[in-house]
């Protein structure tokens, strides 16, 4: 993974990285991609990707009903800014 | 040991060991049941409704929950004291307790090595006796570790025994509710407090709590102890293997029988980067509602895009960042088929084989560690060794499979704690915790 495509991940992973921890990720991949070869020698050929630990059938079926509510001020509570029950953020349409 | 002992012994160590984010005074017991009057602490993952819950994370270190885990419900109903949220790995993220927002946990019995993570504080403050239970939760091994580094019970139970509904989510499929106690007694009697099924987490067993507690004895004559040669061949430290082998021989003498039982070497050397891609993918997943819009340590920004990009470099640490960066990296369309896919495809070969090997025995017995806790400086570790890939990270097999697993103390390696590990078949909680309790009592006639 070159240093490009580590800065563009952290873009749409949404955070910024400093130049010595993009540099740090760039070393510490070379090193990763010694161990993640070991997951090649391992012959995977008609074995589906198991998800779950267990692959049972969901049982657990139940009504919809209202039994766990919070209130509009817990709601908010920790929210930045709020204003008239809503979440305030900076206008998106200027 | 009452609550008011508890908060002092908590208040005394912190400044030495730095296991705690929370001590909490002000709870009382409000119900009667197994756990009545007992302090009871949880690690700071577990959402707990009008207290301060930041799962180790600058992000959410001013975040106050509405509501309660599951688990806090079960632990109050039967009579427990809530004392302490602990410190952890950011968000459960890292084995060593060198990655939370508040620093540094380390090891009471000797402070310049690790506690292990990322369930330290949890761990701590059993070890220091300030209380006899401690909840954590298990990814790779994140309770069952640190129990091997500072000398307690980590216990991990079968993957949906008990409800994750209010846990602060690392991998999904492989996240477990765990916890620390002082002996092997009160980690079956936890169980059954934790255990049962919860309409509000769907991943919960569709089976009745446990009841170990009540038939608990160590009787293990004609039980087979399953030897996990491949680990025990991993381990190079003399003493952790010399101890090791007492413990066996304890065991034959109290009627059990040993068995060896081995996995292919490939398959073991690649479980811990089938845990690494598949537990960064999903967390990578998990983790992105924490934009810092509804909650969280949000800061300013020019719209709500810049909001949640100031807040996630400011709140998430190093380490998180960089496991972000590798999580997105297999999951990109090119590399999804050679590393997620691949690894989840690894994990269904392992577990296969581990499954057989589990049904060759009563239980799979090895060093759960393979020797006494790292130094928390100077460190060094060959990241290709089978002593790193086997001996120290083993027990994630046992997140792949959702199988039960738990860590007793052993002889000591170095004057300093090392664990024994016991893992049994799904559901088996019942005979995880009777080999468990036969292991204690040898070590106790050992030591």
């Amino acid at each position: 993974m070159d240093k490009a495509t580590i800065l563009a991940l952290a873009t749409e992973l949404n955070f910024s990285l400093s130049e010595e921890e993009v540099n740090n990720i760039h070393i510490e991949f070379e090193s990763l991609i010694n161990l993640l070869g070991l997951l090649e020698k391992i012959d995977t050929t008609h074995v589906e990707p198991m998800v779950y630990p267990f692959e049972m059938p969901l049982t657990q079926m139940r009504e919809d009903k209202v039994d766990h509510e919070i209130t509009q001020a817990e709601a908010l509570m920790n929210a930045h800014v709020q204003k008239e029950g809503y979440v305030l953020v900076p206008k998106v349409v200027k | 040991m009452d609550k008011t002992t508890s908060i002092l012994k908590l208040k005394e160590i912190q400044a030495s060991t730095n296991a705690c984010v929370t001590i909490i005074e002000n709870d009382e017991k409000t119900h009667e049941g197994l756990l009545s009057n007992i302090p009871v602490a949880l690690k700071d993952n577990v959402i707990t409704k009008g207290i301060l819950t930041t799962g180790g994370s600058k992000l959410l270190s001013n975040y106050i929950p509405p509501y309660s885990a599951t688990i806090v419900h079960k632990i109050k109903q039967a009579g427990g004291v809530i004392v302490a949220k602990t410190s952890l790995d950011e968000l459960g993220m890292g084995g060593t307790g060198t990655a939370s927002f508040n620093g540094i946990v380390r090891n009471p019995h000797d402070l310049t090595r690790q506690a292990g993570g990322s369930s330290s504080g949890s761990a701590v403050v059993v070890a220091a006796k300030a209380v006899d239970y401690a909840i954590g939760s298990d990814t790779g091994d994140s309770v069952r570790k640190p129990a091997s580094f500072v000398g307690v019970v980590g216990t991990k139970p079968t993957y949906g025994r008990i409800s994750r509904y209010g846990i602060i989510p690392y991998a999904s499929s492989l996240d477990h509710v765990g916890y620390f106690t002082s002996n092997v007694t009160q980690a079956a009697l936890m169980c059954d407090v934790l255990s049962g099924v919860d309409p509000l987490d769907q991943t919960t067993l569709p089976v009745c709590p446990t009841n170990t507690l009540e038939t608990l004895n160590d009787n293990v004559s004609g039980k087979v102890f399953g030897i996990f040669e491949d680990v025990v061949n991993a381990v190079n430290d003399e003493e952790t293997l010399k101890n090791f082998e007492a413990v066996c021989n304890a065991l034959v003498k109290k009627g059990a029988i040993l068995k060896s039982i081995s996995m292919d070497e490939d398959l073991l050397r690649a479980c811990l980067p089938t845990y690494y891609i598949i537990a960064n993918c999903e967390a990578t997943a998990n983790h992105s509602n924490l934009t810092g819009v509804n909650f969280g340590l949000t800061q300013d920004g020019e719209d709500v895009e810049d909001i949640m990009t100031k807040t996630r470099t400011v709140g998430f640490g190093p380490l998180i960042r960089k496991r972000f960066v590798i999580g997105s990296y297999g999951l990109k369309d090119e590399n999804q088929e050679k590393l997620f896919r691949q690894a989840q495809k690894v994990r269904r070969v392992v577990v296969d084989e581990f499954t057989k090997m589990l049904n060759e025995c009563d239980g799979l017995i090895a060093p759960a560690t393979s020797s006494c806790a790292p130094l928390l400086e100077g460190a060094n570790t060959n990241v290709l060794s089978n002593t790193h890939l086997i001996a120290e990270n083993y027990m994630v097999i046992s997140n792949f499979s959702g199988t039960p697993s738990i860590t007793i103390p052993s002889l000591p390696v170095k004057g300093l704690p090392n664990g024994i590990n016991i893992t049994c078949k799904v559901e088996d909680e019942a005979t995880m915790f009777k080999l468990a309790l036969a292991v204690e009592s040898c070590v106790k006639e050992l030591l």
